[in-house]
């Protein structure tokens, strides 16, 4: 098979992957289950997105209510998330992550046990690698360098910033093929499943 | 089977990192707690109850959302923590950010803050030279984070002008910065903080009570809030 082939066929992959995902999110449940897990996970991201900042306030010894702040202040970092380039790919990979747990549901509750096992360690990857990325490890709100630290003590730091980068497009890359593939099974699964309706009804 | 594994271990990654994340943010290095530079620091070093320390680079925004907010709300601040609570409020200047390579201003601009802690008015040129970079860039959106347009490199003058509206002998402290004379001290502050920053700056140990990093949004209202959540967690921390 040419190259062209190979291109052309995961062109046509990636088209039905696309129809899948509309499939899918075209009904109710899965678009009121994806937009909340798109929120949920944008709040995680928005608390770890500072490094383990708010962590340590939890830690701290300050007083409930100031604690229950720090958790209710993640909501004013989430709307402030829109208006940089980072915390807008902060938004994208909170949406991309939701939008693969809802394919991964969607599959999973059609008995593909083997493609949501095999989009749930895809996915899986793409959402650790972009959870990790988060923050900036010069500023000291990575959550990277203290990883790093751990084994590269004083160079953790150049280190961290790098390799957040890597990690950064790996994961978007990751999740984006995570959609398109899962896309792929339940535009076949939501296809099958229409038919069956279909031929039920004219029975 | 093979899936289930592949799973498994993914878990398992998951909870290496975290509990690596949770070990370091519990187990910091233990801090040197004797004063660097006393210029840098406010607060009575001999009676103070509580020793708060704060590692920054001038050419780090997060460092410097933090410090405007301290600017902007000055009195109260000193009034409510510094005295009332009797802190020593110590600032560790580094150019960690010139030794990762991610601005070349730290260097002079780190130069420049040991010069005028030479003649005993660090705060007063901290506080003009954060005015001076907001004014110039961060309100403008450049240099506000990573991935924001860069400072350009600055000439040493720009750190030298500054210094007109301080209370400063300017001749001397042109020649200070001009001459690099702070520069073995400014080298082995940051050779020092490299130890106890694994997360770069700003770094606050205030007591007991350890964080990194500074969200803010340069709006130093709400900034404020923030920095009184961490002076409290300092304080209450035990």
């Amino acid at each position: 098979m040419g190259i062209r082939k190979v291109a052309e066929t995961l062109l046509d992959r990636a088209k039905l992957g696309l129809f899948g995902f509309g499939k899918v999110f075209s009904r109710p449940k899965y678009a009121i289950f994806g937009i909340f897990c798109v929120i949920l996970i944008a709040y995680i991201l928005s608390f770890w997105q500072n490094g383990s900042g708010n962590w340590q306030l939890l830690c701290s010894g300050l007083p409930f209510s100031s604690k229950l702040e720090v958790l209710g202040r993640v909501f004013v970092t989430m709307g402030d998330n829109f208006t940089s380039l980072w915390g807008i790919s902060i938004i994208l990979l909170a949406l991309l992550q939701g939008i693969v747990i809802t394919q991964l549901v969607f599959t999973w509750r059609h008995r593909e046990k083997n493609a949501t096992l095999d989009g749930a360690s895809t996915g899986g990857i793409g959402a650790i690698l972009g959870f990790i990325a988060l923050g900036c490890p010069s500023c000291g709100i990575g959550l990277l360098t203290p990883i790093l630290s751990a084994v590269a003590g004083a160079s953790a730091v150049a280190m961290a910033e790098t390799i957040s980068q890597i990690f950064t497009i790996i994961a978007f890359g990751l999740l984006i093929f995570t959609i398109l593939r899962l896309g792929y099974i339940d535009y076949v699964l939501a296809s099958v499943n229409n038919r069956k309706e279909k031929h039920a009804k004219s029975n | 089977m093979q899936k289930a594994i592949r799973i498994a271990a993914l878990v398992a990654v998951i909870g290496l990192l975290v509990g690596l994340v949770i070990y370091n943010t519990l187990n910091p290095a233990p801090p040197d707690m004797g004063v660097w530079n006393a210029a840098m620091s406010k607060g009575d070093a001999k009676t103070a109850k509580h020793h708060f320390i704060m590692y920054t680079d001038i050419f780090c925004p997060y460092c410097d959302k933090f410090s405007n907010a301290v600017a902007a709300n000055l009195e109260k601040w000193e009034h409510d923590y510094i005295e009332r609570e009797n802190i020593l409020f110590e600032i560790r200047v580094t150019d960690v950010n010139y030794v990762n390579g991610h601005s070349n201003n730290s260097r002079p601009a780190g130069i420049a803050a040991y010069c005028a802690a030479k003649q005993d008015n660090f705060w007063d040129y901290y506080y003009a030279l954060l005015a001076k970079m907001f004014e110039d860039y961060h309100s403008k959106g450049i240099g506000v984070d990573k991935y924001s347009q860069r400072i350009p490199d600055l000439d040493k003058s720009y750190f030298i002008n500054v210094a007109k509206g301080v209370k400063l002998d300017r001749g001397s402290f042109k020649q200070c910065v001009e001459n690099e004379e702070t520069a073995k001290e400014l080298d082995k502050n940051t050779t020092r903080a490299q130890n106890y920053i694994n997360g770069g700056v700003p770094r606050f140990v205030f007591d007991k009570f350890t964080y990194d990093g500074f969200a803010g949004t340069w709006d130093t209202t709400s900034d404020y809030e923030q920095v009184k959540t961490l002076m409290n967690a300092g304080l209450s921390t035990k």
